[in-house]
């Protein structure tokens, strides 16, 4: 049954709902949310909580619940 | 006859003040040896509160040039530092020697990558003030493999990271990494431009986030060294300056991460 998650934008404030299933992965959490805001390319990774979620992880692995706030926030990587 | 007092004695130690931190222990700091490694706007702010904190022992890693527009945010760089196109790991060093005389602040102008960390003499604490993933995993794989704390930070104008990899617990910074970090891996967002080999947005940089990620980077440095790892920051803080939000969050161990999937114990951990 698939789960319904709610996507926070770190940036804007902006969410957005997302129907997932179980075999979907963070990865796939990511670049959803980071396409449908139309984002620059770049790192981005996203938290439950207090907790940063493994890309490669499974929603169901991950421990994903229907009805989770989950965001997303840009990885900085620049230093120079 | 007992030892008499000199009235302003106290004042003439440059680490006094530091020593009155119960916590800090003054005496290992000033032993240890610090890899520093990106010379630009991290490294800049690094190197000074290295210094400023007592090291004395630092080497700091850059293969790049200084350029007009390192200037809003390079506390060491000069306009006729960036007019003569110097090395920036060479006159990172030099200005932080006139900061504190006795540190020996030595330059390797070099990409990481063309490094062996594994030579003599081993750091105690290397930092990550870089500028692209691909040299951020190189240098988080040698220092995991080699035991050696590393602090890397990551900043895009005010929001800033700071991750603490303290071998051999815990996730290192490969493990908190996904797809999305990859596909930008070969991406160089150099500020000379001269390694990127395609057209890259420069990552916007500002002084105000810079010193805040550099100040954290040696914070939690001086808590390694000071035998107090159990309060660093586990495993990333997460810095947004327009929000004023600082968090630390929780990364995982990754079991497919090549650090930990067929990590054997290097000489120095048995």
């Amino acid at each position: 049954m698939p789960l319904r998650v709610k996507v926070r934008n770190a940036e804007s404030g902006a969410t957005v709902d997302m129907e997932l299933e179980g075999e979907n992965t963070i990865e796939d959490i990511i670049e959803g949310a980071a396409g449908y805001w139309e984002k620059d390319a770049g790192a981005y990774v996203l938290r439950r909580g207090k907790r940063l979620l493994r890309g490669q992880q499974t929603v169901a692995e991950a421990g994903v619940l229907n009805s989770d706030d989950l965001e997303l926030i840009p990885d900085p990587e620049g230093g120079g | 006859m007992s030892e008499a007092i000199k009235l302003g004695e106290i004042d003439e130690d440059r680490l006094d003040r530091s020593r009155r931190i119960g916590w800090l222990d003054v005496g290992k700091i000033v032993k240890s040896r610090c890899l520093v490694v990106g010379a630009g706007a991290l490294g800049n702010e690094v190197v000074k509160s290295l210094v400023l904190s007592g090291f004395k022992e630092i080497v700091v890693v850059d293969m790049d040039r200084i350029v007009r527009s390192n200037l809003n945010r390079c506390v060491f760089f000069r306009e006729e530092d960036a007019e003569s196109r110097l090395q920036k790991a060479s006159v990172v060093a030099a200005r932080a020697a006139e900061l504190s005389p006795t540190a020996r602040v030595t330059p390797v102008v070099s990409s990481i990558q063309d490094i062996d960390l594994s030579s003599s003499p081993r750091p105690d604490v290397v930092f990550g003030c870089l500028d692209n993933i691909a040299a951020r995993l190189h240098l988080n794989a040698h220092s995991y493999h080699l035991g050696i704390p590393y602090i890397d930070g990551g900043t895009n104008g005010f929001a800033g990271r700071v991750h603490v990899v303290l071998p051999p617990e815990g996730p290192c910074l490969q493990c908190g990494m996904n797809r999305s970090h990859f596909r930008i891996m070969e991406k160089r967002h150099s500020c000379t431009g001269i390694e990127a080999s395609f057209y890259e947005p420069k990552v916007p940089a500002e002084i105000t986030t810079t010193s805040v990620i550099a100040a954290i980077q040696v914070r939690e440095a001086l808590k390694v060294l000071s035998g107090k790892s159990e309060d660093c920051i586990r495993h990333v803080a997460h810095y947004d300056g327009l929000r004023n939000r600082f968090e630390i969050l929780e990364t995982s161990i990754d079991p497919g991460c090549p650090m930990h999937s067929r990590m054997e114990p290097h000489d120095s951990q048995r």
